[in-house]
């Protein structure tokens, strides 16, 4: 098509501007000459030493000084030499953790390859037209690519067992205490003098005990967006780590018998109430806290499409390829933020220091309250579930179940602990409104 | 002044746990509330799933007797 255009092209130039045609070929001639003039021939062993110097090797150990970071401010030598080898280290680690150890891969492998790119010197991947910076200011900055994920979390989330236990909702919210007693937590510390945390600072750190990625890096872009990188970060590997920082608490704050309580089978729940359980939730966000409604209401859409039961293209769509995509460039994207410059700070200590006291005071407050619930009549709830009310799901529900599995192996408490799990989600959803109202 | 920040940070966990409380015990309300609604005024159609389900092996077994019916036939015959 391109050849026809051009020979029509020139056969019109030909016949009614010969002349012109002709001026244009010499312009062009005289042109690549130029070009030709303007290289010159170099010796041998400067060109090596060129090639040499923009080599990674030399970048690392003699780093221009003139290079700014990805966000444009000016960067110590350290984070551009040490700093950078270091931090690709500490993605090999995570890729060991993602692969060999199993945490989280789907995120945790994203998250340390993006890392590892935007470690790169020279090349600029995690800058302003870097393909990892536009990812990231494609739908990070933006808040995009959390309200997404939580609408394929929805479409993936079965309300079924909180319907039918509702009382269990209550462990989920217990659990965010893990979200304030942080808070309170990264008030003191910057009351102390350890570190200087604006209290918008410390509420976007304390969303880690809500044990919901989304959730956190939706607070930490709106609240706090310098922190993100070390935020996503301890909150992803945070969830990954769930059946290592969970069992030690469950077991410490339960007796042998209260480990071996058999919960009541589940009822039926039918279609309906299904169907009107998002509308429900939605309404009350609504006349409650409208701060909350972008993550609810994502939430909510998400799982009302599929107890719908007529949108099933949809759904199938929200719950694979959508969020699976959504999954790589979120992954690549908070990535971008693990540069050495912005990672290897003071004030990520504190961030994995408080995130860890986070998960942990969620985990127990969680276990407290079902302890509490116990107290009273009615159907006695296993303890073990409580810590089930911290969102990660559905990885902290299988935690419960698995403990309890430990003690009785035909104590079956997946179904019991996904009550608390998805009112966890609910309980973290409306708990960064309070943040939101809060802070904004 | 130096207390002063950490007690902020307390009221605003109450007034966060409060409302993530309040939230959830209206819910867990309404979820009760919907539940007997529901049972009361829609009772599930699950009940025409278990009429189909009993009549599939009921058929199954006319079937079965037919077949079983045929085959000694054929033996006699």
């Amino acid at each position: 098509m391109k050849f026809i255009v051009l020979k029509l092209l020139a056969l019109f130039m030909i016949f009614s501007f010969t002349s012109v045609s002709a001026n244009t070929i010499h312009s062009t001639e005289t042109l690549s000459t130029h070009q030709e003039e303007t290289y010159k021939s170099q010796p041998l062993s400067e060109m090596i030493g060129g090639f040499l110097n923009s080599t990674g090797i030399a970048a690392f150990m003699h780093p221009d000084p003139n290079e700014l970071s990805a966000n444009g401010s000016k960067m110590s030598d350290f984070h551009k030499s040490w700093g950078r080898i270091i931090m690709i280290l500490v993605t090999f680690f995570l890729f060991w953790l993602a692969i060999k150890k199993g945490f989280e891969p789907l995120l945790l492998l994203p998250i340390a390859f993006g890392g590892l790119l935007a470690n790169i010197p020279v090349a600029g991947i995690a800058g302003d037209h870097g393909f990892l910076g536009v990812i990231y200011d494609m739908g990070l900055s933006n808040e995009m690519f959390p309200i997404i994920i939580f609408m394929g979390v929805g479409a993936m989330t079965d309300f079924g067992p909180l319907l039918s236990n509702p009382k269990t909702a209550l462990l989920g919210g217990a659990a965010q205490f893990g979200i304030f007693g942080t808070l309170v937590g990264a008030v003191a510390l910057s009351q102390a003098g350890f570190v200087d945390f604006t209290l918008q600072q410390a509420s976007a750190i304390s969303i880690i005990g809500g044990a919901d990625g989304p959730t956190s890096i939706f607070i930490a872009t709106k609240l706090a967006p310098e922190l993100l990188g070390a935020i996503a970060v301890a909150s992803y590997s945070y969830m990954a780590m769930v059946p290592i920082i969970q069992p030690p608490i469950m077991k410490a704050l339960t007796t042998e018998a209260e480990r071996k309580i058999k919960m009541t089978t589940l009822r039926h729940v039918s279609r309906l109430e299904k169907l009107v359980f998002p509308i429900m939730v939605l309404t009350l966000a609504i006349l409650v806290l409208p701060e909350s409604t972008p993550l609810i209401g994502a939430f909510m859409f998400g799982n009302f499409l599929k107890e719908s039961g007529v949108v099933e293209r949809l759904n199938d769509t929200l719950q694979n390829s959508l969020i699976n995509t959504v999954t790589i460039f979120l992954g690549l994207g908070v990535g971008s933020k693990l540069a050495s410059d912005q990672f290897l700070v003071p004030d990520t200590m504190f961030i994995m220091a408080l995130g860890i006291i986070a998960f942990s005071v969620g985990t127990a407050s969680g276990v407290i309250m079902a302890k509490i619930m116990n107290m009273f009549p009615g159907h006695k709830v296993n303890p073990l579930i409580g810590s089930a009310g911290v969102s990660a799901v559905p990885m902290a529900a299988r935690v419960s179940n698995k403990v309890g599995m430990e003690y009785d192996r035909t104590n079956m408490l997946l179904m019991h602990a996904m009550g608390p799990n998805v009112a966890g989600v609910i309980g973290s959803a409306v708990a960064a409104g309070v943040l939101i109202s809060l802070f904004q | 002044m130096e207390t002063n920040l950490v007690m902020e940070g307390f009221k605003f966990m109450a007034l966060g746990m409060g409302t993530v409380f309040m939230f959830l015990i209206v819910l867990i309300f309404m979820m009760n509330l919907m539940s007997i609604i529901i049972h009361r005024f829609f009772p599930e159609p699950m009940l025409k799933e278990e009429v189909l389900a009993s009549s599939v092996p009921q058929d199954n077994k006319k079937v079965i007797a037919a077949i079983t019916a045929a085959i000694s036939h054929h033996r006699q015959g």
